[in-house]
Formats: structure tokens, sequence, C-alpha cells
């Protein structure tokens, strides 16, 4: 077979032997990952594929705007929200709808909380055990591992007592020879590093972070009355606030005000004290794996997010980086327009979907499609419905293929910290600067598996900390008396023009997201949604062009080609949420 | 045969309306006033009412006047249906078509062309006219039946899982999907009585006065009278 | 082989003494109408019984009944999965992958057989092969057949397994269906809600393994303890819609008061679930009580009756969608403009009739 080199500069030879890796775990939705390993074990070649689709956009036709965010909330119940606040925003784009100061301190709040959270759970529950071994724990000398928690955190639950009953419930679990979620893990596999005590430490905070993460949400649950699912609204957010007056125990109150402030103080704390300290403590081992950097370092996007003032999406008013550097050129950070037909588009050629014209050409989402079409091709070994291995030269993913101005872009916690580091802000540069002075790494081991769970780390600390000022500013809005959460001025559709189109734009916790909406008759005529993970797992385009999952995995050294925990490790750094990216 | 379809025309005043029957129209027509009033607010309640919660109890009297009302209703047209059994020839009318009747037919045909004005003289009839007839039970019978139904899945769900509505019309609700579904159509069945009604009573009115025979006092006293005493 | 851990020494280390174990276990009998005497045999029974295995498999789902499950309070997730069930398989939170992974199904599937619980958090699409959900390169539906066919029960997580949830809603691209329409023969416990509430699925999984039993359930395949009632029958909200005092747009006084969302769509009145009692995240809040009305996330299609704003929802079968009012009123209307064009042709008929009487009349004399 023949090697191929793709536009965007990576080498692929499918000449070795393939490995097929489905399901994939510990991610979001279903997946698969097929890689060709040459005769040293190194991958040579990386065919990342989604394999659900539901239809959402397809559902979406014919609703009412003003339920869209419901709908596309279920998109996704892992990153939940970040469709919904997508949704309203399009909406309100579409339709001139000027929401209260209130309402988008309230929504950042909701947005960081989930950033905040997703992160802290994405790396205790589905990342750690790439890198941590919780069945070498057992080996673990409590006392030993009590040291060097108290060496790397103030937290206080650090006792080696603490430790010990941890280790004695862990030994019984494994001696029970019922080994539930850690059944056919890869235990033996020399690709994990960590001394003993580490791996005992880790795996007491996985349990720590498993009681912790339920309190993080009870934001959602206040202002949006569940997590998961919070709910919204277009105009504004669906819970008024009342502190003065009779029947404020109705609504947002004193005491609901100060059960925020409470748990924003204690997310603080564990990300700072727990979440930070085991990163930076798992990664000081895993320092020379520097495998994973795949399109990091050549093409990063984030459309930015966290807006300051109500209203303004404009780049200077939001507070999570705004841009795309390609060729990996540092210095020239290109502004990213949603609205511009030749910005954003995507391409089906190698997707199980059909677009009228036929193959070859690039949509933006305001005239975007969404037509199945399943078929495998030539090259498939097994049958249509037992697919041993996929042909790439076909379709071969539910995800489309986004493109930036025709490039592959990586999207995600890594790129925003790049664009923000590229544009010399403090906030992101500061952090980056000392993480890699403390694990005594340079600027370029940024662009790696071990970059990339570092950055989502770093954001969940930023993000945790912006929590406390837009809590603060809605306090100090309520205080100056603007009480309102919703402008229902053009709640009715009669009020609405005939036909109008919007977009909305977030940072979701996996990266750039965008939905568009055209409304005509005061339904929804078209909806399209292209999420962080169809950027990063999308497949490959018309001219070749590999995305960042399968540029990420390329040139990996994989200990046993049997047990795949290098191709998770690397997977699992970005977060992967097929249901998001297939919708 | 034809006796079936009242159209012994001779005499000229009849009992055809006895007690039992005339009692359970005036009161059933009452029940069904206040169940679409009431319901109708139910649906879509008035302004809210100002002050204390404790206060006011709008929408609990609304929806007991609902419940007590339909408890009437359906309790009344058991009663109807015992009647209907027991009583004379015309109080089955309202339950049985004589759907394999053609003569009977043909004369839902002659209303419908009376109506229609393309007939000069109506005929008598004793009982209801087979068109009426035809409407009474498509509309009203069936349409009461279902409203009974829907009313008492509905009622079933505030009674709670183990009442005896839920026994007898629990299985409604998985029926129809769910309960916002059996909501929407017992709320249309309300549209489908007030079609009834405007019909019906515009029908009623109308007859008396340009039929053959009496009607509104027939409902009253019971007894019908004819205006000639040509036999057809 | 390493000594399985049972039931028993689970409780104990809970914290439960071996008094109290004994105690549980002569309630459980007397619960369960048997004699005092076989209280021992319960005891004995749990001192050797293994945590039962469960087996969670996922379909098409957005994958949020798994993140309310890991919010449980009590128990908590972790104790759950530590100590209650063995959770030996589950896509999104196991340690193994690929045919590793595929591998534990077959396992347990012997070494458990009648005696695993199947989990089911999303549902199977039938449309195009099954393709549009493949685990191990072959149709999720394939999967939870061949899973279903030696487990002991299903439970249904959410709208999804339940119901079949929003990629069912219209027009259902991938004609995804809920397990009850490919799994016949097993008893399935329907665990509804988009997601379910995070105690209220530890709650349903804990008296299984407790009292050893499935729960009871009502018409429509939903335990009765937590889907017996709807939110409006326990709504603190209630005495507001009794008095009729209502939000009447959204952040206007009524809303500040915590006035009733009926007028906003509220679905309260028609959803069984328990979130105005149980309420989410620790009992923190639950929908109704932060401003928006309820959706009806835990009933059968509730995606597809119209706006969630509409108090009077839409009746799917008039082609486009209307409202009962809408066509009702519209019906009304017609047959009661009718009515009156044809009182007015008969009344100028009649006079005519009457004027030929009369004339008749005249020319008589
Ligand atoms: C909610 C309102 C009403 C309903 C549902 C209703 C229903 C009925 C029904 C079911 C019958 C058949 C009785 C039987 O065979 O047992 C009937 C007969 C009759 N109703 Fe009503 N009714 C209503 C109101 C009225 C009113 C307001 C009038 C007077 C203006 C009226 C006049 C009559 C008359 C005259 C008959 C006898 C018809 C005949 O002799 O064929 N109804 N009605
Ligand atoms: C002519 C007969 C009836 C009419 C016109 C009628 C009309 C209505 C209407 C319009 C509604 C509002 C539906 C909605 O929008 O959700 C309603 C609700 C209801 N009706 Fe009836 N109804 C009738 C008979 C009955 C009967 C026989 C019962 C049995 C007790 C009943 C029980 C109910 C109940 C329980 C509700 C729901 C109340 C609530 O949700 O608060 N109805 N009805
Ligand atoms: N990809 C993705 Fe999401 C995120 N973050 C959504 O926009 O996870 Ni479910
Ligand atoms: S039931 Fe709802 S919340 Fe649960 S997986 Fe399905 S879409 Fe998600
Ligand atoms: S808010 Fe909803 S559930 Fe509560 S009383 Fe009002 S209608 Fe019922
Ligand atoms: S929307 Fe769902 S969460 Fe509860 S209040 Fe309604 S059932
Ligand atoms: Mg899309």
């Amino acid at each position: 077979m023949a090697v191929i080199n793709t536009p965007n500069g990576f080498r692929l030879d499918a000449a070795g032997t393939r490995v097929v890796v489905d399901p994939v775990t510990r991610i979001e939705g279903h997946m698969r990952c097929e890689v060709n390993l040459d005769a040293n074990n190194v991958i040579t070649n990386a065919v990342s594929t989604g394999t659900m689709w539901r239809g959402l956009e397809v559902i979406l036709k014919g609703r009412d705007p003003r339920d869209a965010w419901a709908f596309v909330e279920r998109i996704c119940g892992v990153c939940t929200g970040t469709h919904a606040l997508t949704s309203v925003r399009a909406v309100e784009d579409a339709l001139g709808i000027q929401i209260p100061e209130n309402a988008n301190s309230i929504r950042n709040l909701m947005q960081l909380t989930l950033q905040a959270h997703d992160h802290l759970v994405h790396f205790y529950h589905l990342h750690a055990l790439d890198w941590v071994n919780p069945v070498n724990a057992l080996k673990a000398d409590p006392k030993a591992t009590s040291e060097i928690a108290q060496k790397i955190s103030a937290w206080p639950l650090s006792s080696p007592g603490y430790f010990r009953d941890i280790q004695t419930r862990l030994k019984k679990f494994v001696e029970s020879g019922q080994l539930g979620l850690f059944r056919n893990g890869y235990w033996s596999n020399p690709a994990y590093r960590l001394p003993a005590e580490v791996d005992l430490l880790a795996v007491a905070h996985y349990l720590e972070a498993l009681d912790f993460q339920r309190e993080i949400v009870k934001i959602h649950t206040i202002y949006g009355g569940k997590n998961p699912h919070p709910n919204w609204l277009v105009g504004g957010m669906p819970c008024a606030i009342n502190v003065h007056t009779t029947g404020a125990v109705g609504a947002i109150n004193m005491e609901r005000l100060n059960h925020v402030s409470s748990i924003i103080d204690r997310t603080r704390e564990f990300i700072d004290q727990v979440y930070l300290p085991d990163l930076m403590a798992i990664a000081s081992f895993y320092k020379d794996w520097t495998y994973g950097g795949g399109l990091s370092s050549k093409a990063v996007m984030s459309y930015g997010d966290i807006p300051e003032r109500a209203n303004d999406y404009g780049a200077a008013n939001l507070k999570l980086p705004h841009g795309a550097i390609i060729g990996g050129d540092l210095r020239n950070i290109q502004n990213v327009d949603v609205r511009d037909p030749a910005e954003v588009q995507e391409f089906v050629d190698h997707s199980w979907y059909r677009y009228p014209e036929g193959a070859g050409k690039g949509r933006h989402p305001w005239e975007g499609v969404t037509e199945p079409d399943f078929t495998l091709g030539p090259n498939t070994k097994g049958t249509k419905t037992r697919i041993e291995a996929l042909d790439e030269s076909a379709k071969y993913s539910w995800i489309k293929a986004p493109r930036w101005k025709g490039h592959a872009v990586e999207v995600g916690p890594l790129a925003r910290y790049i664009i923000g580091y590229a544009q010399n802000r403090p906030e992101f540069r500061e952090p980056v600067d000392k993480a890699l002075r403390d694990l005594g790494l340079p600027l370029e081991a940024l662009f790696s598996t071990v970059g990339r769970t570092l950055a989502r780390g770093l954001e969940a600390s930023w993000a945790a900390a912006e929590m406390r000022h837009f809590q603060d500013k809605l306090v100090a809005t309520i205080k100056a008396g603007d009480e309102s959460t919703a402008n229902v001025e053009k709640w009715d559709p009669s009020t609405w023009p005939k036909s109008a189109k919007g977009v909305g734009f977030t940072e979701a916790p996996r990266g750039a997201l965008g939905h568009w909406v055209r409304i005509e008759d005061g339904r929804i005529e078209s909806y399209q949604a292209v999420v962080p993970t169809t950027w990063n797992a999308s497949p490959r385009d018309v001219q070749g062009n590999i995305g960042a999952y399968e540029a990420a995995l390329l040139n990996t050294p994989v200990a046993r080609a049997d047990e795949p925990v290098e191709i998770l490790r690397t997977l699992h750094s970005f977060d992967p949420c097929l249901a998001c990216s297939t919708h | 045969m034809s006796e079936s379809i009242e159209v012994i025309r001779a005499p000229q005043v009849v009992y055809v309306y006895e007690a039992p029957v005339r009692l359970w129209h005036w009161v059933n027509a009452l029940a069904i006033l206040v169940l679409g009033v009431t319901g109708y607010f139910i649906g879509s309640p008035l302004p809210s009412l100002p002050g204390e919660a404790s206060h006011s109890f709008l929408m609990g009297y609304l929806r007991f006047a609902h419940f007590a009302a339909g408890y009437v209703l359906a309790i009344g047209f058991l009663g109807r249906i015992y009647w209907a059994i027991v009583g004379n020839h015309h109080a089955h009318q309202l339950f049985v078509l004589p759907f394999w009747n053609l003569q009977w037919w043909k004369e839902v045909i002659w209303e419908a062309r009376w109506y229609g004005f393309l007939e000069k003289i109506p005929k008598k009839y004793v009982g209801h006219n087979p068109l009426a007839q035809l409407a009474m039970f498509t509309l009203f019978t069936l349409g009461i039946t279902f409203m009974i139904c829907t009313g008492f899945a509905l009622y079933a769900e505030g009674a709670q899982q183990g009442s005896w509505a839920d026994h007898v019309f629990g299985w409604v609700i998985p029926l129809f999907g769910q309960s916002q579904d059996v909501h929407t159509w017992h709320h249309f069945g309300m549209w489908v009585i007030v079609i009834f009604v405007i019909l019906h009573v515009y029908a009623a009115i109308r007859e008396d006065i340009m039929s053959r025979q009496s009607m509104v006092s027939t409902m009253v006293s019971g007894y019908r009278m004819f205006k000639d005493d040509r036999p057809d | 082989m390493a000594e399985i851990e049972t039931f028993y020494e689970v409780m104990r280390r809970q914290g439960i003494t071996r008094r109290s174990f004994l105690k549980f276990c002569s309630l459980t009998a007397a619960a369960l109408g048997l004699s005092p005497a076989r209280a021992a045999e319960i005891a004995a029974a749990m001192e050797q019984k293994p945590r039962t295995p469960v087996l969670w498999l996922h379909g098409l789902e957005c994958t949020c009944c798994s993140e309310s499950f890991i919010r449980a309070g009590h128990p908590l997730a972790k104790d759950v999965v530590l100590s209650m069930l063995s959770l030996d398989y589950d896509d999104t939170l196991m340690a193994s992958a690929g045919h590793h992974a595929e591998a534990i199904l077959e396992e347990v599937m012997t070494k458990y057989k009648g005696n695993y619980i199947l989990a089911v958090e999303g549902n199977p699409s039938l449309n195009m092969d099954g393709m549009s959900c493949i685990v191990g390169g072959k149709p999720f539906v394939e999967q939870l057949k061949h899973v279903a066919k030696d487990c002991k029960a299903i439970i249904a997580w959410g709208a999804c397994a339940s119901w079949g949830c929003v990629q069912a809603a219209r027009p259902n691209p991938t004609q995804a269906v809920p397990v009850h329409k490919v799994i016949t023969d097993k008893p399935i416990i329907k665990v509804p809600g988009c997601p379910p509430i995070a105690e209220v699925m530890t709650g349903v999984i804990t008296y299984m393994l407790t009292f050893d039993r499935l729960p009871e359930l009502d018409r429509q395949g939903r335990p009765k303890m937590f889907y017996g009632q709807r939110i409006h029958d326990k709504c603190y909200r209630r005495p507001h819609f009794d008095a009729g005092q209502f939000a009447e747009a959204f952040d206007d006084d009524g809303a500040r008061k915590g006035y009733c969302l009926y007028k906003l769509g509220c679905k309260g009145p028609t959803t069984y679930n328990a979130c105005s009692t149980v309420r989410w995240n620790e009992g923190t809040s639950f929908p109704i009580q932060s401003g928006h009305g309820c959706i009806g996330c835990s009933e059968d299609g509730f995606w597809d009756k119209g706006s969630f704003y509409d108090r009077l929802t839409n009746i799917q079968q008039f082609g486009v969608e209307q409202n009962a009012d809408r066509v009702g009123a519209t019906a009304a209307g017609v047959v009661g403009a009718a009515v009156a064009a044809h009182a007015a042709v008969s009344a100028v008929t009649r006079a005519r009739v009457k004027h030929v009487q009369t004339d008749e009349r005249r020319e008589d004399r």
C-alpha cells in the first residue's frame, strides 16, 4: 500500500499490522479507532471513526426556535448546557434579542461551572487510568503516600491513616475477585510508570473527586433547576431574582446566592489543592512521553467565550481567547468570522452523509445539509454489519469533516491556551510558564498529549477563579438595583421577522462550538451544529487532510500491540465526546 | 318496521319523553354548561389574583365545580342508560341507530334535504327525526362517553393510583400515549360538544317554529303535539 | 481464585452491625410475607451471595444518565460501584477497551447466567441495519439482544431506553426504539427522565439488591415508589395554582414571587416523576423551583407535544400542528356562522311561505 503525504504535512503508511480498538472506552459515546503499526510497533496510520448518529439537526426542522435549546442540550449530557447556551445565543442573534446583564453573569457562571466540572471528571474518571495503575497502588506504603501528598499540597485529607483506609478498601475490593470497572485493565503493561505511592494517591483522589464533583454542579441546579440538563431561556435565564421582598423564597434569594458562593470557594480549593497538584505529580513521571502533539503545533482555533458585558460577542469582550493559528505561526493570530461562508465549512467525502450536489465541496453551516448515507469502501474487511477493518479511502465515519478556510484545526483547552499564550495574555501565559518550569520542560512540550492534559487542568483552575468574578458581579448588579434576568419583549413569535438567521458560539470544555439557525415563519428552517469533537475527531476531507485525533496518534510507539494504553492516552487527552461530534 | 323510525304520524298528541328523560335532559344540559365553562378556564386560566395564596382558591373552585358537574354528568348518563332499558320506546333511540334499516337512512336523507331547503314540507316524527338521532348518537352519545372516559382518567391522576377512577379509567392514559395527550383530546372533545349544542339548540328552536310538531315544550311536558293531522 | 465478597460483608463494611443485619433479614422476611424462621435462610443467603454483576450498555444517547448516576449522594455512586454491586461493564467508565472490554460481557454472561442485571442507557436504532449505532463493528441492537438473553432483569435508564427520547422525536431519522420494542421476554424496569434523578437511580438499584425483588411497577412499567405521582401533586407552588396565581411571563412580578408556572407551559400536571419531592442534586432544587416549567422529561414522547411553553399543546393528527382550542374554536365558529346563515335563510323562506299563505287566505275571503 502506498505511502500518503497529506496536504497538512503528515505521512501515512498503512502497510503494517492493523490494530482495531472498538469500543474506545472512557469517552462519551461510541467511537472506533484503527491504527497501523510498523515493525517497531510505531503508529504509522490512524483512522478515527464516530460510530453513532442520531439526527438532531434533522429532528429540529420545523420546531419552535424557543424550544431548540432543550433538544440540542440532549446532544450531550457530559458537556451539559453548553449546547443549550449556544442555541439560545443563536436564536437571540437571529431575532435581535438583547439579554439582561444578570442573565449574562448567570450564563457565564453556568458555563464556567461546566468547564470546571467537566475537566475535573475527565481527568480523574476518564483519563487517569491511562497513567495510573490502581492494582499497583496495593503495594504502596500509605505513610510514604501521605508524605508525598503533604509535600505537594495543603489539602487536609492526607494522613497515613486516610490512605491506609483507602488502600484497605481497595484491597478488599481487588481480593473479592469482582474487579468491576477495573476488570481486564492493562495492569501489567510497562507503559504504566508511576511509583505505587503516587498510584495510591491518585486512586484516593479518584474516589474523592467522584464525591466532590457532585457539589460543583449544584450551581447548575440552583440557577437551572437540575443537573445534568439544566434549563435555559431565549431572552435571558428562567430563574427570577428576588432578594429583598415577600416571595423571595420562591426565587434566587440570599440563601441561594450564599449557596453558590460557598460551592465556588470549595471548587477553587479542590481544583487548586487536589486536581492541579495530582496532575503535576503524575506528569512529572511521564515527562519524556512526548507523543501526541498532532495538529496542536500547526493549526489551532478558538471562537472565544465568556463575554464580560452582556450582548457583545466581539473578541475584545471575551475572556477566553478568539482566533486561529495556522502553520504553527504563533505571531500571526487570524480573526475567525463564523458568518463568512468561506471560513467554516463542513465536508462529507469521508463521512456517512451525502450532499445534493455530490462530493468534493464544503458547505457553510447556514447552507448545511444532513442527509445520512451509510456506505462502506471496497477495501472494507468484513461485511456491512460486521466490520473488521474500515476502508478509509471511502466514507468511514458518522462525523463530518469541518474545516476553517480549508484547514483541519485542533480545538479545545490546549488550543485556547496556545492562542492565549500567543496573545501574551498573562492569565494564560503565566500558569503555562510556571507549570512548564516546575516540570522542567520547554515550551515545545506543550504540543503533546501531556500538554493537552496540562492545559485542561490549568483551564479548570482559571474557570473556577472566573466563577467567583461573575458571582460577585451578579451580586453587585443586584445591589445596584437591577434584578432582571429575562427580556421577553420578543417572546411572542408575532414580533419576529418573517425570516431570520443567526449564529451562536461558545467555548465548550472540548473546544469551539457553533450553532447556525435559520428561522422562517416562526419555525426552524435549518439548524446546524459544528461541535468541538467534530473538529478534533474529524475524518479526512476531500484534499486528504487528516484531523486532530488521527494526527496526534501518528508516530507513537506502542508497548504491547494488543493493549492499546497509548492509543487511549492520546485519544483521551482530547476528552472525546462522540454524541457531540455527530449529534 | 316503520314504527321504529316513528313514521306513525296519525295521532295529534303523544306522550314521548317520560319524566326521568326530561329531568335528565335539563340536568345534563346544566352539567355540560358548567363543564364547558369551567373546563375552558382550567385550560386557559383567568388573570392572576393578587394577595396571599391562602386567600383565594379560584382554580380550586373551578376544578371542584368541574369535577362535581363531571360526576353529575356521568351518573346522569348511567341513569339515562338504565332508562333506555326500562323506559319507553323513545328512550332508547339515543343509544341505538337502526343502522341496517334502509328506510331510516332514506329518511335521514329526506331530513337533510329539508334542512337544505330542498323539501318544502317536513315529515312528522313522534320521537327524534332520523337526522337528529344520527347527530345525537355520533356527537352526543359517543362524545359524552369519550368525555367521561377521558375526564375520569384525568380525574384518576389527581385521585391517585388505587382510586376507583384509576381502576376503572386508568388504562385510558397509556392508550393515548401520556397524560398531556389525554388533556389535549379531552379539551378537543369540549369543542365537539359545543358544536353539538349549537346545532342542537338551533335545530330544536327552528323545528319548533318550522316543523309540523312541537319541540321545546315536548322536552318540558313530555307531550309531542302535531300542528296538522295529515298522515304523512 | 480470590474470595468473592458477599453482600453481608459489604453491609458490614458499610458500618452495619451483625445485630442490625439479622434484624434487617427478619424485617425482609416479614415484608415478603415469610415466616420468621425463614429469616435465618435469608441471612445465610446474603452471607454467601457475591455482589450482583451489572452490565451497563450504551446505545444512542447523550450519556447524561451516567452523569446523573455519578451525582448520587445517598448512597454515594462510589459506594454503589465498589460495595453494592459489581459494575463489570460500562463503556463510559471501564478501564478496559476494545476486544478486552467485549470479552467481559461473555465472561459474565457465562459465569452469572440468569443472575446478572442488564442496565441499558440510550436505545437501539433499526434504520440502516442498525448501523447508526455501532459497537465492535456490529449494530448495537445485536449486542443488546445478545446480552439480554441471559439476564435476570433489565433496567431501562432514562427517557431513551424507556421511551425513545430525543432521537426518536419526529421524524426519528434513525428509527430509534425503546428497549421494550426489541426485548420482549424479560422484566423491564423503566426509570424514565432526561435524565432520571440520581437518587432515584440508586434507589431503584438498591431496592432490588436489598429486598431481592423487582420493584412494583405501574401500568407503563415504572416503579410506583418514584413514579406513582405527578410533579403537580406534590409541587410546592401548588397553593398558587389552586389560588389562581400564575406567572404570566418570565421574570414578571408573579415569577419573582414564585407563582405557579402553569401558564408558561409547565407540564407538572401531566408528568410522573419525583422531582417535586426528592428534588435534584441532593435536594438542591428542581426545574420549577428554579423558575422554568417542567418540560415533562420523564414522559413518553414529550418532545413531540408542541412547544414547552404552551399550556395547550398540539394535536399532531391534524397534519399541521394545531392545539385543541384553535381547531375546536375554528370548527365551532364555522358551525356557528353556518347556523346563523341557515337561520337567516330559514327566516326568509318562512316569511315567503307565510306571505303566500296570507295571500291564499286573502283570496279565500
Ligand atoms: C348542553 C346542552 C344540551 C344538550 C347536551 C342536550 C342534549 C339533548 C339530548 C341528548 C336529547 C335527546 C333526549 C333523549 O332522547 O333522551 C335532547 C333532546 C332535546 N333537547 Fe336538548 N340538549 C341541550 C340543551 C337543550 C336546550 C337549551 C334546548 C331548548 C332550547 C333543548 C331542547 C331539546 C329538545 C326540544 C329535545 C327533544 C328533541 C326531540 O323531541 O326530538 N336542548 N337534547
Ligand atoms: C362535556 C363534558 C366535559 C367538558 C366539555 C370538559 C371540558 C374540559 C376542559 C376544556 C378541560 C381542560 C383541559 C386542558 O386544557 O387541559 C377539562 C379538564 C378536565 N376535566 Fe373535563 N370536561 C368534561 C367532562 C369531564 C368529566 C365527566 C370529568 C370527570 C370528572 C372531567 C374531568 C376533568 C379533569 C380531571 C380535568 C383536568 C383538570 C386539571 O388538569 O386541573 N371532565 N375538561
Ligand atoms: N465535543 C463536545 Fe461537547 C463539549 N465540550 C460540545 O459542544 O462534549 Ni459532550
Ligand atoms: S434519557 Fe435524556 S438524558 Fe438520558 S441519555 Fe437519553 S437524552 Fe440523555
Ligand atoms: S408550577 Fe407546575 S407543577 Fe407546580 S403547581 Fe404550577 S403547574 Fe403544577
Ligand atoms: S422536566 Fe424533568 S426533571 Fe422533573 S420537573 Fe419535569 S420531570
Ligand atoms: Mg452538524
